[in-house]
């Protein structure tokens, strides 16, 4: 590998970091430009950034703005590199379904869960916030994901949770999907009284459960 | 002994018969009397009648009137979505770009939205019990506020790309909590914030310090000029800010179970008065009376001893489903203690 193009893959992934969402864009098409490799970019660039990001949010650096504009930026990266993937790059991922339950319509959490799920290489499909719990049985059959996530923050909606369980259990394809859960109220003794496949206290810690449920050493090791 | 005894003694250091003990009710108090809880926010007889019967009921030491955190923001244009019998919760923003800041005004709360209703309970909750017990009245912190007005990701998205705009929706929103406090103050009843945006699980210690600190110290100036003493609540990680809320001038600091007790203590306790921090969901909301007993020998091994005070609470709002056994327990708990709390009656393993 040029050591330029290391060089650039370096400074995107700074530009991340550093919440420069116009300078990433700026690297980005550099990168188009200059024909260097799409995957490369993003993955030594665009995620090493939002990885870094991710560290600093776990020792209490940086807080959810901080994480929020990080994301910005790596999005916009994302947006001029996907397109010029090569097909055999475009990898079979593990994906996830995720939401706020019915009720409630904070989510923050859930989008940071989301944000850090997708830089690990997750695809995620954001059903959004005050979801109904056949929604997240549905569309996760749909999409034939492993993985249903559900969030609240409050103590109202957290039968909702419970309620998309036992869904799935009526409708006898509980087997067919992890569910995790998180979000202000909820603990692990919720999440192994309403039977959940997990539990996790914020962002981090919910893609390590991701990962191990799902077993994707593949995962793993990009981020590495 | 009556609450305004017990509170009036324990400032004085006096002889008390247990510590003073506050599950936060809000819309448990709909269980009390048998109504909807929608019915409570735009009724302010029956959100009233509520609060006194759950007094009754419980005995705890401050009646807090409030039913959810988008009264303010409601009545400055902000969309809440009123279930029949559960919480309210925000819909949408008032706005949802910059452009439109100029749209907002502060608001008479004689006369915007739900205020009145507000305002209507606290005066009959006062000449009801108001001489036996605190009453106070929630108000929702400027920073927090804001963050209801142009949306939660939208305000901390600007408060790196926009400062002067977080700036703006914080006045605009100070300006409502002045104009409502001083109305509260007007009847007797004593402001209480709440800022769960300002947390150290959302913004950094800085973030705190530029956007909801200034906000805070005006709104807590202006009740101590009006002879009122404050709370103030924030949700989830403090520990960073503490020494910040002390700073706030505010005489009690309302800790989350987020965070330790004990450390807040070592910290502040020597500034400011403490309350929390029994666990909402997952002991008073989902635990049993023993769990409820064991969380509040904790919290009291922790901090009774705090140099300004304690005040035994539950470590945010209670759930409106909080059986009423596990309140009752809690109130239990505290009375069996006693006060002083003999160090030998506090299980050791917690101290």
């Amino acid at each position: 590998m040029l050591s330029s193009s290391i060089e650039l893959y370096q400074q995107l992934s700074d530009a991340v970091l550093e919440m420069e969402e116009a300078q990433t864009v700026i690297l980005a098409e550099d990168i188009v430009k200059h024909g260097l490799d799409a995957f490369e970019a993003i993955d030594r660039g665009l995620v090493q950034g939002m990885m870094r990001a991710g560290e600093l949010f776990e020792q209490e650096e940086y807080f959810i703005p901080e994480l929020l504009l990080c994301s910005d930026a790596m999005y916009a990266g994302l947006a001029i590199l996907k397109p010029h993937l090569k097909t055999e790059q475009m990898r079979k991922k593990s994906r996830v379904v995720i939401g706020v339950v019915e009720g409630d319509t904070h989510d923050i959490g859930k989008n940071l869960v989301k944000i850090m799920l997708e830089t690990s290489g997750f695809e995620v499909l954001d059903l959004g916030r005050d979801i109904p719990p056949k929604a997240f049985a549905d569309e996760a059959a749909l999409a034939g994901a492993q993985v249903i996530a559900l969030s609240t923050l409050m103590t109202t909606t957290m039968d909702g949770m419970a309620e998309v369980i036992r869904y799935l259990t009526d409708g006898k394809i509980r087997d067919r999907h992890q569910v995790i859960v998180g979000g202000g109220p909820v603990s692990l003794g919720f999440a192994q009284r309403i039977g959940a496949n997990g539990y996790a206290p914020n962002a981090s810690e919910a893609v390590k459960l991701t990962k191990r449920l799902t077993g994707d050493s593949a995962i793993c090791k990009q981020i590495k | 002994m009556k609450p305004l005894e017990r509170l009036a003694a324990y400032n004085q250091g006096k002889s008390i018969d247990r510590l003073p003990c506050v599950p936060i009710i809000g819309n448990t108090a709909a269980r009390v009397t048998g109504v909807k809880v929608s019915e409570l926010r735009g009724n302010g007889r029956l959100l009233a009648a509520a609060q006194i019967a759950a007094y009754r009921l419980f005995g705890y030491d401050n009646i807090r009137v409030f039913t959810d955190l988008y009264v303010q923001a409601e009545a400055m244009g902000a969309k809440v979505r009123c279930p029949l019998d559960e919480t309210a919760y925000l819909e949408s923003p008032a706005i949802s770009d910059v452009a439109s800041i100029d749209t907002i005004h502060p608001i008479d709360p004689r006369k915007a939205g739900s205020l009145p209703q507000h305002l209507k309970a606290m005066a009959q909750v006062l000449d009801a019990v108001g001489s036996e017990v605190p009453v106070t009245g929630a108000i929702t912190a400027p920073f927090t506020n804001a963050s209801f007005l142009i949306g939660a990701e939208n305000l901390v998205r600007l408060t790196i790309r926009n400062p002067d705009a977080v700036h703006r929706l914080c006045a605009i929103s100070l300006e409502t909590s002045l104009e409502y406090a001083d109305i509260m103050i007007a009847m007797g009843c004593t402001p209480s914030l709440t800022d769960p945006m300002s947390s150290s699980t959302v913004i950094s210690p800085k973030k705190f310090r530029e956007f909801s600190f200034p906000y805070l110290k005006r709104l807590i100036g202006f009740i101590h000029d009006r002879g009122k003493s404050v709370t103030l609540h924030i949700c989830g990680k403090t520990h960073p800010i503490w020494e910040l809320m002390a700073d706030t001038g505010a005489d009690c600091l309302s800790i989350d179970n987020e965070a330790s007790l004990l450390a807040a203590k070592e910290k502040v306790g020597r500034r400011v008065r403490l309350m929390g921090n029994v666990p909402p969901s997952e002991v008073m909301l989902q635990g049993a009376p023993g769990d409820v007993r064991a969380a509040v020998r904790k919290c009291v091994a922790e901090a009774w001893d705090s140099p300004k005070g304690y005040v035994v609470a539950s470590g945010c709002s209670l759930a409106t489903e909080t059986p009423f056994a596990n309140i009752n327990a809690m109130l239990g708990a505290v009375r069996e203690l006693g006060y002083p709390v003999a160090a030998s009656e506090l299980d050791q393993g917690s101290l």
